[in-house]
């Protein structure tokens, strides 16, 4: 359970956020997106308590943000960013092994949690080599391993106040055959309980997965609401001046982007 | 790419270290052979009374306070290498060596002005000087970096460049005002040397070396999430400002008493974790502890050189260690180059 009320967010005099309103219920998934610069990573800074925010609250799991203390919100919420640096060689087993940090659970458990996290993303194969020589997708990958095993007990179980997963663009560098797999990673995690919030640019990765979908542009939340509701071709229009058909998939049923 | 396991390397150093120090105890001027060196070890009354002097007084003290500087220099040069998360950190880059050089020559230039008599707790005004040049580098950079949001490490390294800059000129400048003796006092300190070893300094250093044995190892965890970067390691629960805070403070201890105490000796921060990292990879739960093991391992057997090469005169260690280390560094270098 994720709630802001109206975030406003300065960063040297410079308006980042403005009146930013959104209600994440738990084990739902919720897709921020909109053009470059619109603010999807500020907002999603302010949640994960990177920023503070100059006007508004940000909720977790039913208490004000700044009443947690950081090592026990580090138990449930895990935060994926864009892109790090890391320029130590760990193997990708032990940068896994890291998302364990917060937590008290014994060795031979966080091993079987690493080695399920690993296998989760489809990067058991990895486990052993240095992390630093692997390819971008590979990283972003172990990285997903790492969040996943960080939360790891809210995504296996339902638990009674559910895990948060902040994704910024946690599919830029994935191969096609990873997207999905990373769409079903989130199908699976919602139900367990896991509340999802991610920033992304895939309409049609977004339609397939997202509960809820939320249009950002120059700070301000311009709409919000379900992926029928949103994916029309007038709303693309308005948010990303782009002119799109919007059809149905043959299979599913969800709205598909054509461009 | 890992080449030893964490044990291993433990074990393959904790057995070079006594040899290490019994050949250290050896070695020197006056050379004392295998068999009597068992003797005065095992305490036993027949050892010629001349040997076990020299062993107890004069190289005795001054091993045990290579083993300290060696390990407390590693040991900080760890830490520093993980708050910067940057594998070439080392003291001397944030200015706190060449602090403790303005604080130790500016007690050499104008001390006898001050001073008459200059020694407190068995280190001289000189040692006293080095450390407080140290500990104020370290404050000043410190402070220069913490903002309203944090402290920025990039600021630090920059801030410390510049203090360097400044505090060489300051150097030169008392140089300048030097006399000859003066002069050659200062650049031999400058050159890092254990000649002055004695019991005090050895409590002095003994002190500082059990407090980061014992702090150091506690923030392995969190300096592991802090290779990650620093928003991650908040993310995961680590309270990254208080943990910049002391990692700072612990430096700047260690290296202000080993500077103090020995002057300026360069590489062995470096040079030792970078080192054990490639030995047994990144993990500071081992690259703390066995970094200084290693660090003490590498200062006894410099020190033992230093001892030896032109006997009966002596080198500065820190010329041993540089001499040593800056073709073994670029050796490292050209290696990684090559893999990567």
């Amino acid at each position: 359970m994720l709630k802001t009320r109206s975030i406003g967010l300065n960063i040297a005099g410079v308006p980042l956020l403005n009146n930013i309103s959104i209600s994440c219920p738990k084990g739902t998934v919720t897709a921020l997106m909109g053009p470059n610069g619109a603010g999807k990573t500020s907002l999603l800074r302010v949640i994960s308590g990177e920023y503070k925010a100059s006007q508004g609250t940000v909720d977790i799991n039913g208490r004000g943000a700044n009443d947690w203390a950081r090592p026990e919100i580090a138990k449930f919420m895990a935060v994926l960013p864009q892109s790090s640096t890391l320029d130590f060689a760990f193997t990708a087993e032990e940068v896994v092994a890291l998302s364990r940090t917060p937590h008290n659970t014994g060795l031979s458990r966080d091993l079987e949690i690493i080695s399920s996290a690993l296998s989760m993303v489809d990067a058991s194969y990895l486990a052993d080599r240095s992390f630093v020589k692997l390819s971008g997708g590979e990283k972003q990958r172990v990285h997903l391993a790492r969040v996943l095993a960080q939360i790891w007990e809210h995504c296996e179980n339902q638990s009674s106040d559910g895990g948060i997963l902040l994704l910024d663009e946690p599919s830029a560098s994935f191969d096609l055959a990873h997207q999905i797999m990373l769409i079903e990673i989130v199908q699976k995690i919602s139900t367990a309980g896991v509340t999802v919030i991610m920033v992304m640019h895939d309409l049609n990765l977004a339609a397939k997965c997202a509960d809820q979908l939320v249009f950002m542009n120059s700070g301000e939340c311009t709409a919000m609401g379900t992926v029928p509701e949103l994916l029309t071709s007038e709303m693309i229009r308005k948010v990303y001046s782009v002119n799109a058909e919007v059809g149905l998939h043959p299979v599913d049923g969800t709205p598909l982007i054509i461009i | 790419m890992r080449l030893l396991r964490p044990k291993v390397c433990l074990l393959l150093l904790m057995a070079l270290l006594p040899v290490t120090i019994v050949l250290g105890l050896m070695t020197g001027p006056l050379f004392i052979s295998w068999a009597d060196m068992w003797l005065i070890l095992t305490g036993s009354g027949i050892a010629n009374a001349q040997d076990t002097l020299v062993v107890e007084i004069i190289r005795l003290p001054r091993i045990i306070l290579a083993l300290l500087v060696g390990g407390i220099l590693a040991t900080c040069g760890a830490l520093l290498q993980g708050l910067f998360r940057n594998p070439l950190a080392d003291p001397a880059l944030i200015g706190v060596s060449a602090g403790a050089s303005v604080g130790a020559s500016l007690v050499i230039v104008f001390g006898s002005l001050w001073f008459t008599n200059g020694v407190l707790l068995g280190l001289s005004a000189i040692s006293m000087g080095a450390f407080l040049g140290a500990l104020i580098t370290s404050v000043i950079i410190f402070r220069l970096a913490t903002g309203p949001r944090g402290t920025s490490v990039a600021t630090m390294l920059l801030a410390g460049i510049a203090i360097s800059a400044l505090a060489g000129a300051a150097t030169n400048t008392l140089g300048y005002l030097a006399d000859n003796d003066m002069l050659r006092r200062m650049s031999l300190w400058q050159m890092g040397n254990l000649d002055g070893a004695n019991w005090d300094r050895v409590g002095i250093c003994g002190c500082a070396a059990i407090l980061l044995a014992v702090l150091a190892p506690r923030e392995s965890g969190a300096l592991n999430a802090m290779l990650l970067g620093e928003s991650e390691a908040r993310h995961l629960g680590v309270n990254v400002e208080w943990l910049k805070r002391r990692l700072i403070i612990y430096s700047a201890i260690g290296v202000a008493i080993s500077v103090a105490v020995a002057g300026v000796i360069a590489f062995v921060g470096l040079m030792i974790p970078h080192l054990i990292r490639l030995l047994v990879g990144p993990d500071h739960r081992h690259l703390i502890p066995l970094s200084a093991i290693a660090g003490a391992i590498l200062l006894i057997a410099a020190d033992t050189l230093a001892r030896i090469v032109i006997a009966p005169a002596e080198l500065p260690v820190g010329v041993v260690t540089a001499i040593l280390g800056a073709p073994f560094f670029l050796w490292l270098l050209v290696l990684q180059r090559g893999r990567s």
